[in-house]
């Protein structure tokens, strides 16, 4: 009998793959340790679960005048029926809550998505060709860098309002001003990374070996500048949604797409009146925005080789 | 002894000695660095405003009394019919003679540099005493923090930190408005001064102003505060664990000069970028905080007039804020020059 299991297990541990471990699983258990981070993967992860399951989540349909239609008033207190209460024309707060996380992630993962893509391009580019290339591209990101941002996002936004009037695709837009402007300081990440990556051995090896430019940016420099990339894109999820917050409490978001930016511009005309309108629309904010950031923090350590063991 | 140098001789030989010093030489070549960002952000923000639409057809729209003519008279008048680089051009000729332009949309065309003049300083008072005040804060409880790492005090002020961090400032202000100024009644919600004389404190008009400022500068710092602590302690934590401090404990110095002469002086060279850079970042940031308080300032002013498509007062704002970013960032560089004197020889 014992025999047996002793063959199996022998048998395993032919099968086994060879002992070295692979860098994504060493990262994975350095995070899984990391409890702030795990903290933050679980309030993401509740959220996008929220937003994926928000028409099940949800109390009353998108946009339904709950307590307006059911009992004629607006602004009704927390109670079972209405959990966080409801709005100033009468929305039930949390169902808008609810429809209103997927638009925030929308919003961003988009924006993240376009200024990443950009930051990755103008920083590769500029940190491994150098000279002119870099110096153009340089110049170009110290303009973005210095740009108050806010301002210039507003007139853009105005600007955006102009050509794609009665809001066809708005949240698009917005997702897409953002993200045009907060790429300057992760090219500048990013191209430090890419001059330290660039002083690699294997690097000069490539070279030899006669490899192209962009076989080299693409094969040799980007997975190795991966692990700072990964970071930067979390933490500017959560920068994008704070910006798309302000830019919505504004009154410069989007008016037909829920969010919990607009939320807040609604409740801030009556504090006093409906405190509840939004707290709790901010609270998420917060929370989501903390999600994004102990994740990116978590990331940065499991990460980042340097500070390997 | 040194001949004694006259007249035009002297002028020359002050300034070629003024040219031989590096840091002159360094603040200059910033300077000259600093031109082509702000016509760039210019262009961008002057092409922006004239795609978002047309002020006229804005102002006289709902008129049916204002006729074809009046509108086309009117849009001459503003000079919105010439081709866009004229418009530019008349617009650099104008700023380098100080005039801004004049309002489309306030009291019959105020200008520009007085309707700045006159906000300005509403939000300027608010940034900066919020600035002073979260760096007398956040300082001393960096290096606190940085001193017991991982104690129980460090872990409270980095998790407390790290949520600040994630607080919209105009969520943390209704949340102050809401505690504050509804439910215990300590302060007034918004506006900055009490319209109403006799509503002063004790009659004084300073009092009244401080009063008004409470909230909003107290929001602001606890914004402000997070970063600046998170900053002060990982920095302070790298400096620490240089060879230098190591040599400077070990030669017998107290604790307390190692941190406060040697430690601090490096762990607070990042510091003063941040300042630096953020301090841009506050007054774009205005808009929200003064919308959220109520605050008669520019950002306040800013959303006014995008909203009625004020061109000047629009463009007059950034070239204000762009200014005001472009020298915190030369004063930034100056600084850190002057404090770290590897910086200046590139």
């Amino acid at each position: 009998m014992s025999n047996v299991i002793r063959g199996k297990r022998l048998e395993t541990l032919v099968k086994r793959k060879p002992a070295g471990v692979s860098q994504w699983s060493i990262a994975w258990r350095r995070f899984k340790k990391n409890k702030a981070a795990l903290a933050g993967l679980v309030i993401v992860g509740a959220i996008i679960v929220i937003a994926v399951f928000s028409p099940i989540i949800a109390r009353y349909p998108l946009n339904y005048l709950a307590s307006f239609n059911e009992e004629g008033r607006i602004r009704m207190p927390p109670s079972s029926k209405y959990w966080f209460g409801t709005d100033y024309i009468g929305r039930d707060v949390f169902s808008q809550l609810v429809y209103g996380a997927g638009n925030v992630l929308y919003v961003g993962f988009g924006a993240a998505a376009i200024a990443m893509s950009l930051a990755i391009a103008i920083g590769i580019a500029s940190g491994y060709l150098g000279g002119l290339v870099d110096n153009v591209l340089m110049r170009i990101t110290e303009i973005f860098l210095v740009i108050p941002f806010l301002l210039i996002l507003l007139v853009f936004l105005r600007v955006a309002m102009a050509i794609a009037p009665s809001g066809v695709g708005s949240l698009t837009m917005v997702t897409l001003m953002i993200g045009l402007f907060s790429w300057a300081s992760n090219a500048r990440i990013i191209r430090g990374e890419v001059l330290r990556v660039k002083q690699n051995e294997y690097i000069e090896a490539a070279i030899a070996l006669g490899a192209s430019k962009w076989r080299i940016m693409f094969r040799h420099v980007l997975p190795n500048v991966l692990h700072v990339i990964i970071v930067l894109t979390t933490l500017q999820i959560a920068t994008a949604i704070l910006v798309e917050a302000g830019v919505s409490f504004l009154g410069f978001g989007d008016p037909n797409s829920v969010t919990w930016g607009q939320q807040l511009q609604g409740a801030s005309e009556a504090v006093k009146e409906a405190w509840w309108e939004g707290i709790f629309p901010g609270l998420f904010i917060t929370l989501l925005v903390l999600g994004f950031n102990l994740l990116g923090n978590g990331l940065r350590d499991a990460l980042d080789p340097r500070l390997r063991e | 002894m040194p001949t004694k140098r006259e007249g035009f001789k002297a002028i020359r030989f002050k300034v070629h000695n003024i040219a031989k010093n590096s840091m002159t030489k360094y603040v200059l070549r910033r300077l000259l660095y600093l031109i082509p960002i702000f016509f760039g952000i210019l262009i961008i923000v002057f092409v922006a405003t004239r795609m978002a639409g047309d002020p006229v057809k804005l102002m006289t729209g709902l008129n049916p009394r204002i006729t074809f003519e009046a509108r086309e008279r009117l849009t001459q008048y503003y000079g919105l019919d010439q081709p866009l680089y004229y418009q530019f051009l008349k617009f650099v000729w104008e700023m380098l003679q100080g005039n801004l332009g004049n309002s489309y949309a306030i009291r019959g065309g105020t200008a520009v540099t007085t309707l700045v003049g006159n906000y300005a300083w509403e939000t300027f008072k608010l940034q900066l005493a919020a600035l002073f005040f979260s760096l007398v804060i956040a300082i001393p409880i960096g290096i606190l923090s940085a001193r017991k790492q991982y104690s129980k005090l460090d872990m409270t002020v980095t998790t407390t930190s790290l949520v600040g961090t994630c607080i919209p400032i105009f969520y943390m202000g209704i949340v102050a408005i809401l505690i504050f100024s509804y439910f215990l009644g300590w302060f007034p919600y918004g506006a900055a001064h009490s319209l109403d004389p006799t509503r002063y404190p004790f009659g004084s008009y300073l009092l009244d102003e401080l009063w008004h400022m409470f909230l909003p500068v107290a929001a602001l710092t606890f914004a402000e505060l997070a970063p600046v602590v998170l900053l002060v302690r990982s920095s302070m934590l790298e400096v620490l664990r240089q060879d230098y401090i190591l040599a400077a404990r070990a030669s017998g110095l107290s604790e307390r000069t190692v941190i406060y002469k040697h430690a601090l002086r490096n762990a607070l060279i990042p510091v003063v970028t941040y300042v630096g850079l953020y301090f841009g970042g506050m007054l774009a940031g205005a808009p929200i905080t003064e919308k959220v308080f109520n605050w008669p300032g520019v950002g306040r002013l800013y959303v006014e007039a995008i909203s009625k498509l004020d061109f000047p007062v629009i463009t007059g704002i950034t070239v204000f804020v762009t200014l005001m970013v472009l020298v915190a960032n030369l004063i930034t560089d100056i600084a850190y020059a002057y404090i770290d004197p590897r910086i200046r020889i590139e």
